[in-house]
């Protein structure tokens, strides 16, 4: 069986030798089809913020309020919604994105606030929750794609690495991370994007040609075929099923996702050159091919001296800097989408572990706040163009209705149509659901 | 039944086991083989009566690779394997155990052990890690003097907090050996320190009465609360969210408020057995605490530590989780677990023994071949079980198969800022909080696995130390070539059918028409294979 594992492989391998030639013409035609195609599930690309984006400088504005600050509020697509005025491009899109202005967390530690956001639960006693993206993956992927059903970008994993994790649901379901998310300071903004934002070991050892790399597997296919044939099991089932999928990859068309140099120049730098405007015209590029998740980690940007988003200090010129790169390219992401026919079916969400502070502080910095901050959501064939919730004039409290972790997990899942009661078994033997069974979805934007 | 019999009738069920009079009684060499021919007639009899084929003994190279991987986190060396397949005398296995116990790999793989039992929080948590150094060193010390485990977790529980200084800081006193990073990574909360050394050491999870009586089983929200009241003394000093900083204990305060409840309700520190301790002016709670979780007459500190071992070594416990014992999750082999644990604790807690007598006995020793459908019950015991590799194993089993070392290799790989392929393993192959026996590899796992530099490097001819001496040495035949590979990775030689064919591929070169780079081809394939990469 395992031997013909890897023959089947090598078959593969020649059928796609005989696609590459044509690949410049063959690409375009593959995105409409995959428009059109009505079995065609849904997508998610987050935009994570690490550390934690202000609300007040981004759709929460509170012009005339002390709480304000230096940023002006500015017009956008949809009559009586307004944004901060470095966000000129996501302006222009605005009926296809909602601003939840009402969050309300609990979690002010950015190793524990991270962890609730993205895996919808707070660190407790012994489960680990699956983040984001492995739990929503497995409900929208397939068990045998070319491509791994979760990739992120540059994920700055040290605040809370278990939030970056498949945790229970185990490494079949943890994601290909590309890109260099764990520096910090200056060179966070990953200026070496083209090379890392490739998928590493992807390429065979140097000095080794397809056919040594066949006659491997052949010998490990051997080795394979007397070891398990005797010891018939989970663990030596998950690793075969790894190197095929490895196999698979390495040796797919749909890896070229990855290149990103195949694109026109002018769209390239419409999302910015730099990691993270890259990284978005990746996500686009593996969403196109099928892949159900993609995140993109903010992480910093070049001559930022602050931490990512965690704008203690100066906080003004640092989320400048910060929203100069990220407008273009989450605005051009979902340009790009629409013109492909893309955004209906693939739902953008914005948001980091917490908001900021209202109240500046004396290094015109803003500090943690979980109390009443924004995510936003965008595209995914949700009703976009309006506002969720509300928080008072100083922006200290959330006036009207408050959205919590669970609900906006859910709400996910109802966009993405899936089913929140859905379980999964824990690693405690607990049946977890997607969403909590007291969460509520946020029905007006479904 | 209520919580308060349910202990009672335990204790009086197993204090006529254990039979308190051998205090202190000296460990004899042979009582570790005694109690294993004790284990092996329960589990012999209970396969008889189940219908169940044990499988077949483990060759002495399965067991060497297994007991090796088991005590000392990694494969053996080429001519450690050769020594001991050559060796014919009849106590070898034994010998061996008691080598590796000795040996300074046992200390790393084991206080690596406690620890990802003790603060597990280490390994996703940031400020958790910083304290791993300091954590590990101070359970090396223990284990390099084979403290009593009851030593230890006493120690552990009852570490003075009010140090006068900040307890944790990331670069505060890194190194410096001390178990306070348990205190730390549990943010020093009562409910949180309830939750956990309820969890491990009695195996006990009353956490989730924490918010509510517990749904299937017999723990009552207030009894939580009365528990964590044994923590009750212990207060931040400062108040900062990000960082634990000073702590003080006031030692006779012993009551605790349950949150979120009308009416305040006050609840006193009461153990979960319902009794309370003579309380002693001036004395720490959670002395009281730690010598009531310790006691030989609390038959699950013994209990949980036995099972835990077991499941270490044969990849399933009695009850699994090994944490959760309770009434819906009962041991497969209730009184076999009672003996065990009965004769651990009259050994005064000896881990070492613990060990000794575990690997000593057949069951361990049986093959991992499966030989009959029987065999397939994982609790039966009956064959060994397939078990996933931990990042730490697989780096050193790897680095032991290629003849790599590394530089100055760090204590600790988790710290700011250090690179270097260990960490880059323990990364990919951080643990993925499943069963050993359910460990799954991922994609990235794989790739690296085949292409990583790593990899690259171990079959390269011009980079690697072992391929090069084996491709190399001049005096060897293409067979003997072969061999020395098949021991450096899988801990045997290879069987006739597979020398034949090798033989053949090596003759003709592969498709490089070149019998050093088919060497490389086949190291390749066994170092990226299930028998390599798991524990069987």
């Amino acid at each position: 069986m395992t031997n013909s594992f890897s023959r089947r492989e090598m078959l593969r391998l020649s059928a796609c030798g005989a696609f590459g030639a044509s690949m410049s013409r063959w690409l375009p035609a593959f995105a409409d089809e995959a428009a059109k195609s009505p079995a065609r599930r849904k997508s998610v690309i987050l935009l994570w913020m690490t550390g934690g984006p202000p609300q007040t400088d981004t759709f929460d504005m509170k012009p005339g309020h002390v709480n304000g600050g230096q940023f002006k509020p500015i017009d956008t697509s949809v009559p009586g919604i307004q944004v901060c005025e470095h966000l000129p491009g996501v302006a222009k899109l605005m009926e296809h994105c909602v601003p939840i202005r009402s969050m309300s967390t609990k979690e002010g530690d950015h190793t524990r606030g991270t962890y609730l956001m993205r895996t919808g639960n707070l660190p407790t006693g012994p489960i680990h929750y699956p983040t984001m993206g492995s739990l929503l993956s497995k409900e929208l992927g397939a068990e045998t794609a070319d491509l791994p059903n979760f990739v992120a970008v540059a994920p700055y994993t040290q605040f809370s690495p278990g939030a970056y994790g498949p945790g229970f649901l185990g490494p079949r379901y943890a994601p290909l991370v590309v890109g260099d998310g764990n520096r910090v300071g200056p060179g966070a903004a990953g200026m070496n994007y083209d090379q890392s934002l490739g998928v590493k070991n992807l390429e065979l050892t140097a000095g080794i040609n397809n056919y040594r790399a066949d006659a491997r597997l052949a010998l490990l296919g051997d080795l394979e075929a007397d070891f398990v044939s005797q010891r018939p099991g989970l663990v030596a089932d998950s690793h075969r099923e790894a190197y095929a999928a490895a196999v698979r990859m390495m040796r797919s068309e749909a890896v070229k996702a990855f290149q990103l140099d195949s694109e026109p120049d002018k769209l390239r730098d419409a999302y910015g050159r730099n990691q993270f405007g890259q990284a978005c015209l990746l996500a686009r590029r593996l969403v196109e091919r099928g892949v159900p998740f993609v995140e993109v980690s903010l992480n910093g940007v070049a001559n930022n001296q602050t931490f990512a988003w965690d704008t203690h200090q100066q906080n003004f010129t640092a989320v400048k800097g910060l929203l100069g790169v990220l407008d273009p390219a989450w605005a051009t992401l979902m340009s790009d989408l629409k013109d492909r026919g893309l955004l209906d079916s693939t739902l953008i969400v914005w948001m980091g572990e917490f908001g900021r502070t209202p109240k500046i502080n004396p290094q015109t910095g803003r500090d943690h706040f979980p109390a009443a901050w924004t995510t936003v959501l965008a595209g995914g064939g949700i009703k976009g163009g309006q506002v969720v919730g509300k928080t008072s004039g100083d922006g200290m409290k959330v006036d009207d209705r408050p959205v919590s972790v669970q609900d906006l997990f859910s709400t996910m899942c109802h966009v993405l149509g899936l089913d929140p009661m859905k379980q999964n078994l824990s690693n405690v033997g607990r049946p977890i659901r997607l969403a909590d069974p007291t969460s509520k979805p946020i029905s007006e934007i479904l | 039944m209520s919580a308060l019999r349910h202990w009672a009738v335990f204790l009086c069920f197993c204090s006529s086991l254990v039979g308190f009079s051998g205090v202190g009684q000296a460990v004899r060499a042979d009582d570790a083989a005694e109690l294993a021919v004790r284990i092996d007639r329960h589990l012999e009899s209970r396969w008889k009566s189940d219908g169940i084929k044990s499988a077949a003994a483990a060759d002495d190279g399965e067991f060497l690779r297994r007991v090796s991987l088991h005590i000392t986190g990694t494969i053996p060396t080429v001519s450690e394997s050769r020594k001991f397949l050559r060796d014919d005398s009849a106590g070898k296995r034994a010998v061996l155990v008691a080598e590796l116990l000795e040996s300074p790999q046992y200390l790393t793989n084991f206080s690596n052990f406690w620890r990802q039992v003790m603060m597990p929080e280490g390994n996703t948590d940031l400020q958790a890690r910083a304290q791993l150094p300091g954590f590990e060193a101070w359970l090396r010390q223990h284990l390099s003097k084979n403290s009593r485990y009851d030593v230890i977790v006493r120690e552990l529980l009852t570490v003075p907090l009010d140090t006068g200084r900040a307890m944790a800081s990331p670069v505060d006193g890194m190194g410096t050996a001390t178990p306070l990073g348990f205190f730390q990574s549990k943010q020093v909360k009562p409910e949180n320190l309830a939750a956990a050394t309820s969890r491990m050491f009695l195996g006990l999870r009353i956490e989730c009465a924490q918010c509510h009586d517990h749904p299937q089983d017999v723990w009552k929200r207030q009894q939580f609360w009365e528990y964590a009241a044994f923590f009750a003394g212990i207060e931040r000093v400062d108040r900062n969210e990000e960082f634990v900083g000073r702590v003080k204990e006031i030692f006779d305060r012993r009551e605790l408020k349950i949150p979120d409840l009308d009416g305040d309700r006050v609840v006193q520190a009461t153990f979960l057995d319902g009794s309370s301790p003579q309380w002693r002016t001036r004395v720490s709670s959670r002395r009281e605490l730690a010598d009531w979780i310790t006691s030989k007459k609390n038959p699950f500190f013994a209990r949980t530590t036995v099972n835990r071992l077991w499941a270490h070594l044969f990849g399933v416990g009695f009850v699994n989780p090994v944490d959760d014992f309770s009434g819906t999750n009962k041991p497969s082999h209730p009184e076999l677990l009672d003996e065990i644990a009965a004769d651990f604790a009259e050994h005064n807690f000896d881990l070492k023994y613990l060990i000794r007598a575990i690997t000593l006995t057949r069951a361990y020793q049986l093959s991992s071949r499966r030989s009959d459908s029987s065999q397939d019950q994982p609790q039966q015991f009956a064959r060994m079980t397939v078990q996933g590799l931990t990042g730490e194993q697989l780096f050193d089993s790897l680095a032991t198969a290629v003849g790599f070392f590394e530089p100055a290799r760090q204590q600790n790989a988790f710290v700011f800022g250090q690179a270097g392929p260990r960490t880059d393993f323990l990364e990919l192959f951080a643990p993925d909080n499943n069963a050993v026996t359910e460990r799954q590899t991922s994609i990235l796992q794989a790739l690296a696995l085949m292409n990583g530099e790593f990899t690259s490097n171990a079959t390269s001819l011009e980079r690697s130390s072992t391929l090069a001496a084996i491709a190399e040495f001049p005096l060897m035949k293409d067979s003997d070539r072969i061999e020395a590979m098949y021991l450096a990775a899988l801990t045997r030689k290879p069987r006739a059918e597979e020398l034949e064919r090798l033989t053949k591929y090596v003759d003709a070169g592969g498709p490089s028409k070149n019998s050093k780079a088919a060497l490389a081809d086949i190291f390749w394939a066994l170092l990226n294979s299930s028998e390599f990469l798991f524990n069987h």
